[in-house]
């Protein structure tokens, strides 16, 4: 099996890093965003059901999953952090903090999944 | 270096007092016009305001202090820190103003925006609201009322709607995409080809608005406006019920003084237009109740006496590159003898 | 890897003079006069003259731009008849985003980023040229319809059906589609270089995070072209097929949707914008350090808001469509990720706050500008806010709130920087400084002319004025405030008038600048003043963010070929590739010298362009094989081809030419234009499935016209010849080469069989293209597949041909590395496609 060189272990003070968080979150907003077009194409909810739709339960599910996978790396990255100096030291510290970012930008984007109705 | 400073703060101080004598000017002569967002005559769009208004003086706020303090910079005497005092007051600038103060505002926005829009929902009412379906087409509106008592009612370039109540608009594109929007009343909306689009407004109480497409259409997207005028219940149900189509068609027919006029229209017109009772064209514009509009050509010209004739005969210099051929080729006669048949239809 | 410290001794026995290097140097790198000047591929060279070409065009943008203000300074005024204002306002908006704006700035980084990072040219030259006589070319044709009164007319964005040929009948979308296509063939080979020049061309010893922040910013910039490009490009293609040969796409009665054009242009279109702003936020992070005479605090805080803005901006575009009937929900998601984008913008702004407060500023002319950008931007970031409040821009969306709001974002997070570095940077361009006085007098008048332009504006937009209207009538309200925009308006333009005036007039008349006049930190004042064509004599060990600081010396000592690679005997334009993190050097990149056939090929496509125009399709095809022939024979001299390298010696203790290793910055830069690929393939593969499942009157067959069996073998013989491929350079990469011709010549073979059972499939299927969409983008993919798979017959063939001529081998292994990334890439797209097209639908059903 091939493999890129630069995945056979990607140490958390590596720069790819600084993208990896917002790569994730980009996937997060285009799965939530696609999958609840999708699911308004095939199967839409009766507008009186409100919040409290399957369509809600799945896109929440999502998000809180790429949340603690987000949160995980983010801890990792400031724990690597504080044992590095320099280079590596900065390289894990802008990860770490593009992770916090990301996180709560998922946070932050996926609020209204809990108090808008999915299909209107 | 002093000098540019002090020129540099007499000018700022001088734009602002001027921006300042102009907001004022702004502000009296603001709301005029009957397409004004600043005018609301709805929740959504009072709504909307509001925030508008809210996040003008939030934003003026943050702007002139940011300014205020990237200017101060310049002036300020020279203070030697220590690296440790540095990355303190640096951190300081970019947590409170670089992460606090957006996240805080856009929290604010948020929190604020979402249930405004969702006013703008149709979600379902106990009691559900009246249906006008409004569809664009290169340059002219059509507008259908399915839900009139006795079969549905067909008018152009005039919206009569009930105030007191919410109406939902169904809105779709016969061609290219338009967008309806009353502005005093709230949001546009798309009118998209093939889909149908549905947005909720309500209008306090009897009066007339302004409404023009919002999306660009083409040639003559500048004129495609539409009459909105909002009308007590009673007069409302009063107003659909001249435009059954019996009615409609018994006014078309009875009248026999313009027995040349309805041939002409039969030869030249009714491929494109319908008449109630006539002809069944929907290329262009319904004239069934030509003579009660206040306007013709979606809004190019008011309805006076003659002008139906003049908009046959100049219509395309009026509005260069709408879609009704000229009319050269017939007779000035004929074309007087229709404009004044269709001055007459007036439920 | 072995360190390389070579720093020379400049008495030592082999050492020439300053002066004989100096002329050594320009022997080789020296660029040639007269009809030779076609050939020039040097980034100095090629950077101003996108500048130069921009600024033309920026005149011709902003000539449009008053004739608009004319027609609309009182009410129903007929100075323009409405198809003519709406050609001129469709090619404002055209003309200052795709021919001003962006290759103004790219230009501005070609010229710029070598020189900030210590190298001596861009790493793949002939690209740089490629990309200008793309840009050229494009532009003119684009222009030129303007003359012909035949210029696009449908609105910048060119939404669907309106652009289409039922509502569009004249030549005006065509020149938009093809003329822009052409034109973003040179923004993506720039993004494409400048990503692999920032990441591996950098001097020795500046790692990563040494690098000064524009490289960051440009980084960021030249990603987001090789992502954000494609989309549109995919559209453009699209809607010309259905002008052309009327493939349904947009069109709903064919099965498609006049929406899914508004995606693909916003997923370019949204990213477009921050494209066109972080560059530009890169000037005010290069300026503000420098004239507050200390460094940036907070470079990491800078990365992180350079890498949040990058990916952020993708995720944005729905915000443009508000009003197109999209799910509250869906509106939701964009709305709070739109007012996510204000975090990054925000600690950018306070970063250049606090570097100020804790510097000693000084207001010279350039900060001048920078104050103007940093009060109109941060107006337009405000209002960007509110318009991200999905009901409050229900109400202003598409009226002149927008218009304001969008010339506040762009022409203060774009224009305003810009000028203000133009106006740091034109010592170095000329060697001379401008005036002062001119130059406070054009900022003044741009200034004031700009608010008084369009604060107002914001103003008339929320009385109601919508958007692209030729004219409007008395009685709204409207007319004082239009009049005093368009009095204003001609303020602004007298303001860059002087401006340009004042860059025009100071080549001449300037008073000669002292070296690094402004006491900068960054390497590019290094160079002479104006610099020579091959920047530096000896290129230096750079370890500090602020080498011109910590080491005043270092442009003399630099100018005296004290420091690496100072050497010209063996007739090679040479410069270090390096390690993309640490900095620490790799290999000598040799760069190929001036070529007359990036010029050759851009005029074919040239010739593609305006034969597709006017419908001349078998011209069409011919100038397409004839300018695939010339972009071939370009790429026969490479690597160890005697035009490129005749010899692989290098002095001793040096690391070997990057054509004699593994991974040679065309490898990167295959890598990158593979990135742009997929994001082209990932913006089919939405459209296809947003058709399937959101298509008002989307028809899927029955059963798949397909034939899975087909494409089963198709894909077999792709996929054994892409195995042997990787056994082979699995090979060089351990120095065996035996086999290698045959192998190359068999898996050339393999790739032709794949193409001709693809065609068998295509043909077999007898798609009806012209009737639903569903087959029309069937047909897209497939000649997608097609045309990958025949490239890559193609280029083994060409490296079977080279091993025999002795340019490959395993004592120059690079090439088919190369070639097995596009190999390894078909192999993924094909699969991915035969499951998208023919498997899904089997499984699924209509």
């Amino acid at each position: 099996m091939w493999k890129p060189p630069t995945m056979q272990r990607l140490h958390l003070t590596h720069p790819l890093h600084f993208v990896i968080g917002l790569t994730l979150w980009c996937i997060w907003f285009v799965t939530v965003y696609g999958g609840h077009a999708v699911a308004c194409a095939v199967a839409p909810p009766a507008p009186e059901q409100g919040v409290f739709t399957l369509v809600n339960a799945m896109l929440l599910a999502v998000s809180i999953a790429a949340i603690a996978l987000l949160a995980v790396l983010t801890v990792g990255c400031c724990r690597m952090a504080k044992r590095q100096i320099g280079r590596l030291r900065f390289n894990a510290t802008v990860s770490a903090g593009l992770y916090l970012f990301s996180t709560l930008g998922v946070v932050f984007a996926a609020m209204p999944i809990i108090g808008i109705p999915p299909c209107l | 270096m002093k000098h540019t400073i002090q020129r540099l703060t007499l000018q700022r101080v001088n734009s602002l007092g001027i921006a300042l004598a102009l907001l004022a000017g702004l502000l009296l002569t603001g709301c005029a016009g009957d397409k004004s967002i600043l005018d609301p005559a709805g929740q959504a769009a009072r709504d909307v305001v509001m925030i508008w208004w809210v996040m003008l003086g939030f934003g003026t706020v943050v702007l002139v202090l940011v300014t205020a303090f990237w200017l101060y910079t310049f002036k300020r005497k020279e203070v030697t820190r220590t690296p440790a005092d540095e990355r303190k007051i640096a951190r300081r600038w970019i947590i409170g103003g670089g992460i606090v103060l957006p996240v805080a505002s856009i929290t604010a926005l948020l929190a604020f925006g979402v249930p405004t829009g969702q006013r703008l929902l149709p979600l379902p009412l106990a009691e559900p609201p009246e249906v006008i379906e409004v569809i664009g087409h290169q340059w002219w509106w059509e507008v259908r009322y399915p839900g009139a008592e006795r079969g549905e009612v067909v008018t152009s370039n005039q919206l009569i709607m009930p105030a007191g109540e919410p109406v939902d608009f169904h809105v779709s594109g016969a061609d290219v995409i338009h967008a309806f929007w009353v502005p005093r009343l709230g949001g546009k909306i798309d009118m998209v080809p093939g889909r149908v689009n549905k947005i909720r407004l309500e209008a306090d109480e009897p009066a007339v608005f302004g409404a023009q497409c919002a999306e660009f259409c083409g040639a003559q997207h500048a004129q495609m406006q539409l009459y909105v005028e909002a009308v007590e219940r009673d007069d409302y149900e009063a107003w659909l019920a001249a435009r059954q189509t019996d009615q409609l068609a018994a006014l078309a027919e009875n009248d026999q003084q313009h027995e040349s006029a309805r041939e002409a229209f039969m030869t030249h017109c009714a491929s494109c237009h319908r008449v109630a009772g006539l002809s069944s064209g929907r290329e262009g514009p319904d004239l069934s109740d030509l003579g009660s509009r206040t306007s013709l050509g979606a809004g190019i010209m008011a309805m006076e006496e003659g002008a139906v004739t003049r908009w046959l005969q100049h219509h395309q210099e009026l509005k260069p590159g709408n879609k009704m051929p000229p009319h050269n080729d017939i007779e000035t006669a004929t074309l007087e003898s229709l404009g004044a048949w269709l001055e007459t239809l007036t439920p | 890897m072995t360190t390389i410290n070579r720093e020379a001794t400049p008495e030592g026995d082999n050492i020439k003079g300053p002066h004989q290097l100096h002329s050594d140097l320009h022997e080789i790198w020296g660029n040639p006069r007269g009809l030779k000047a076609l050939t020039i591929v040097n980034h100095t060279t090629l950077g101003l003259r996108f500048m130069v070409t921009g600024m033309v065009f920026f005149l011709v943008g902003g000539l449009l731009a008053m004739l608009v203000r004319t027609q609309l300074a009182l009410p129903d005024q007929d100075f323009m008849t409405p198809d003519i204002y709406n050609q001129v306002t469709t090619m404002h908006g055209t003309v200052m985003m795709f021919l001003f704006a962006i290759p103004m700035l790219e230009g501005l980084a070609i010229y710029m980023i070598p020189k900030m990072i210590g190298a001596r040219d861009l790493v793949c030259p002939r690209l740089t040229s490629l990309g200008y006589w793309c840009y050229l070319f494009g532009g003119i044709i684009l222009s030129f319809s303007l003359v012909l009164e035949m210029a696009p007319n449908s609105g910048w964005f060119m939404y669907t059906p309106l652009s289409s040929s039922e509502y569009s009948p004249g030549l005006g979308s065509d020149f938009w589609l093809l003329g822009i296509t052409f034109v973003e063939i040179s923004a993506l080979s720039a993004g494409v270089e400048l990503v692999v020049s920032i990441l591996r061309t950098r001097t020795q010893g500046m790692a990563l995070h040494k690098m000064p922040l524009f490289a960051w910013y440009i980084l960021a910039m030249a990603l987001m072209i090789v992502v954000g490009f494609p989309p549109l490009i995919l559209g453009s293609i699209l809607l010309e097929l259905e002008r052309a040969v009327g493939m349904p796409f947009f069109e709903v009665a064919g099965g498609g949707d006049p929406i899914l054009w508004q995606h693909l242009f916003w997923l370019f279109g949204h990213p477009e914008v921050y494209i066109i702003f972080l560059p530009a936020a890169g000037i005010v992070s290069t300026l503000i350090p420098v004239f507050a005479g200390r460094p940036i605090v907070g470079y990491g805080w800078v990365v992180f808001a350079i890498a949040v803005t990058g990916f952020i901006s993708f995720g944005l575009w729905v915000h443009h469509m508000f009003t197109v009937g999209i799910p509250q929900l869906a509106q939701a998601f964009f709305s709070a990720a739109s007012m996510l984008v204000a975090v990054p913008t925000a600690i950018q702004v306070f970063v250049w706050l606090a570097t100020l407060w804790l510097g000693k500023p000084k207001m010279k002319l350039p900060m001048l500008w920078i104050m103007g950008f940093l009060i109109i931007f941060v107006c337009g970031g405000l209002t960007g806010v509110m318009l991200a409040l999905v009901p409050f821009n229900w109400q202003v969306h598409d009226t002149h709130f927008v218009v304001a709001h969008m010339h506040y974002v762009l022409v203060g997070g774009m224009f305003f920087p810009l000028i203000a570095g133009l106006y740091y940077w034109l010592p170095l361009f000329s060697g001379r400084i401008p005036s002062e006085t001119l130059g406070k007098w054009g900022f003044w008048l741009t200034f004031l002319g700009f608010n008084g332009t369009f604060l107002i504006m914001h103003w008339t937009g929320l009385l109601g004025m919508p958007r692209r209207v030729y004219s409007y009538e008395t009685g709204m309200g409207w007319d004082i405030f239009n009049l005093l925009s368009s009095m204003s308006s001609f303020i602004m333009s007298a303001g860059i008038a002087m401006v340009l005036l004042d860059f025009a007039l100071h080549f001449r008349f300037g008073k000669p600048a002292k070296h690094n006049p402004w006491n900068a930190d960054t390497l590019e004042w290094a160079n002479s003043m104006p610099p020579s064509a091959y920047n530096f004599v000896s290129l230096p060990n750079v370890e500090t963010r602020h080498p011109l600081w910590d080491n005043p010396d270092l442009p003399s000592t630099m100018a005296e070929g004290q420091h690496s690679l100072a050497v010209a005997t063996h007739g090679r334009r040479e410069m270090w590739g390096t390690d993309p993190i640490t900095g620490k050097v790799r290999e000598i990149i040799h760069l190929p010298g001036n070529s007359w056939w990036p010029l050759f090929a851009a005029m074919a496509l040239a010739v593609v362009c305006i034969s597709l125009l006017t419908r001349l399709y078998p011209l069409a095809g011919i100038a397409v094989i004839i300018a695939g022939l010339f972009l071939l024979r370009w790429s026969w001299e490479n690597g160890a081809h005697p035009k490129a390298a005749p010899d692989a010696e290098v002095a001793p203790g040096d690391p070997p030419l990057h054509s004699r290793t593994m991974d040679g910055p065309g490898l990167w830069a295959m890598s990158i234009t593979l990135i742009a690929n997929g994001s082209f393939f990932l913006s089919y593969l939405f459209g296809w499935f947003y058709l399937w499942t959101v298509s008002p009157e989307w028809r899927m067959p029955e059963s798949s016209p397909l034939s899975l069996l087909g494409l089963i073998l198709a894909g077999a013989a792709l996929t054994a010849g892409a195995g042997i491929l990787e056994k082979l350079v699995r090979g060089l990469r351990q120095g065996r080469d035996a086999g290698l011709v045959v192998g190359m010549y068999s898996i050339s073979a393999l790739g032709f069989v794949q193409v001709v059972i693809t065609l068998w499939v295509l043909l077999s299927a007898d798609l009806a293209v012209t009737e639903t969409a569903h087959d029309a983008i069937i047909l897209v993919g497939l000649a997608y597949v097609l045309l990958h798979g025949g490239l890559g017959a193609v280029l083994t063939l060409l490296q079977g041909l080279r091993v025999g001529y002795g340019y490959v081998g395993a004592h120059a292994p690079f090439e088919p590395a190369v070639v097995a990334q596009w190999w390894r890439y078909n192999l993924v797209t094909f699969w991915i496609l035969v499951g998208a097209l023919a498997v899904l639908p089997r499984v699924i059903g209509s």
